[in-house]
């Protein structure tokens, strides 16, 4: 089976569409991150109101599909004057949709922080902040990279959403190459290539990653 | 723009049949994926090779291609082989499909973590295989199971809302009608957003309840 001679002068088109979905992927992970701890500082502050408010939005963002909460914020963002921006309103929801699980995973892997580091850490008089930043991020961050690259599949996998509201990644410009040449076939197989190309490797690595702390884990406790 | 819930008056009950057809899609694919995800895990453990490859290689598709693109495959491709289908039956087919391997792997690590010697006791007892995995190893993988499956039965849910795209009659789509017809989107994906999450959080709290049942059901059963 030769590929048709439009599918291939549409080629600059598709790739141009999956340069925008790497894009939005790497938007969504920022996003994603900032969001998630955002709403594990939240959870794990003082104020009562606030942690509420975190819960609710992790509930939130886990308890709906991605597409509703991408209309509703469509729709939404032109009541604070942000409106006929969908790139933005994509971006934006992945990654409000990504930092609900990020918090949560970032959460699961707080126990790696034991009671004994942060007592030290305040019998030297480290201030809360630096407690953190220095002991505890440092190792919840590196029990939690598997789950954190999974996550990042998983986003890759949520951008085509970003197609109902006009964004052109990958899919939308297939869909797009398709009306033009009636050539699902063909188009699809690169389509379905161009996810596959990104994710596989990124799904292997978070394989070996997770293998390769679980034997760093166990080196060290027969070490010690 | 402003916000006014009183626009959706008289649309409730279409609101309510596309909720309808949403539960019967999801009971429909739910159901299909949970037979072919336990005759993908028997055929990964008793299979020969190839087949445990082919297995292998189907996960790493599914894993790695967004539901959307599976959807638009089943949707465009197929038709160009000559296989023309329902969008609803597509639709189940679908979920289906992406949904099953991750039940086989859910099935898999559950029964793998049923103790072997209890097996083997059962065995030596003479029991005869569909006595020993429907009173030894059932009882024992299924509360192990429930957790994952409450998650993939949420996810499932939430991604039947895809299904609109490729234009199923569920309740996203009845959704996108009401708002072409009342031009009150974020009101109406505000009204749907709600549904879902008083759906997930049900199906959270029902499961949850079922799984301490389970647990007490579990240890009581097992002398230690």
């Amino acid at each position: 089976m030769g590929f048709d001679p439009q599918v291939i002068r549409s080629l600059p088109f598709l790739i141009d569409g999956w340069l925008l979905t790497l894009e939005l992927t790497l938007l969504g992970a920022a996003g994603s991150l900032v969001f998630g701890h955002l709403a594990l500082a939240l959870q794990l502050g003082r104020h009562a109101p606030l942690r509420w408010g975190a819960r609710l939005y992790i509930s939130f963002m886990r308890g709906t599909p991605s597409l509703v909460q991408l209309f509703v914020l469509f729709f939404a963002l032109p009541l604070v004057g942000l409106g006929g921006k969908p790139m933005l309103a994509a971006a934006l929801a992945l990654g409000l949709n990504s930092g609900a699980y990020t918090a949560e995973i970032l959460r699961g892997n707080l126990r790696v922080v034991t009671a004994g580091q942060v007592e030290a850490a305040v019998a030297l008089g480290m201030p809360r902040w630096r407690i953190w930043s220095r002991i505890a991020l440092p190792q919840v961050l590196s029990a939690s990279l598997p789950a954190l690259i999974n996550e990042f599949t998983i986003l890759l996998k949520t951008t085509p959403l970003a197609s109902v509201v006009a964004v052109t990644e990958l899919t939308y410009a297939g869909q797009m190459v398709i009306a033009r040449t009636y050539t699902s076939t063909q188009v699809m197989l690169l389509v379905s290539i161009g996810y596959l190309a990104v994710a596989l490797p990124v799904i292997h690595l978070a394989r070996r990653t997770g293998r390769s702390i679980a034997t760093r884990r166990l080196s060290a406790g027969v070490a010690s | 723009m402003k916000f006014d819930l009183s626009v959706l008056t008289g649309y409730w009950t279409s609101l309510a049949s596309g909720f309808g057809s949403t539960v019967w899609l999801c009971m429909a694919s739910g159901t299909t994926a949970i037979v072919l995800g336990i005759a993908l895990a028997i055929g990964q453990r008793r299979g020969g090779r190839l087949l445990a490859l082919l297995i292998r290689a189907y996960t790493a598709v599914t894993l790695g291609l967004p539901l959307l693109v599976l959807l638009y495959v089943m949707f465009f491709v197929l038709p160009d082989f000559g296989v023309l289908l329902p969008a609803r039956f597509v639709g189940v087919a679908t979920l289906a499909i992406y949904y099953a391997p991750y039940v086989a792997e859910a099935v898999n690590a559950a029964v793998t973590a049923v103790p072997a010697g209890t097996i083997e006791a059962g065995v030596a007892i003479g029991m005869s295989p569909l006595a020993i995995t429907r009173k030894i190893v059932v009882p024992q993988a299924l509360p192990l199971l429930l957790p994952t499956m409450t998650g993939l039965l949420i996810g499932l849910i939430k991604d039947s809302a895809l299904l609109s795209v490729i234009s199923v009659h569920e309740f996203m789509f009845a959704a996108k009608e009401v708002v072409s017809a009342t031009y009150a989107p974020l009101e109406v994906y505000f009204v749907v957003a709600l549904v879902y999450w008083a759906v997930t959080s049900l199906v959270t709290f029902s499961t949850r309840l079922w799984e301490q049942r389970l647990g007490r059901a579990h240890l009581s059963a097992l002398p230690r």
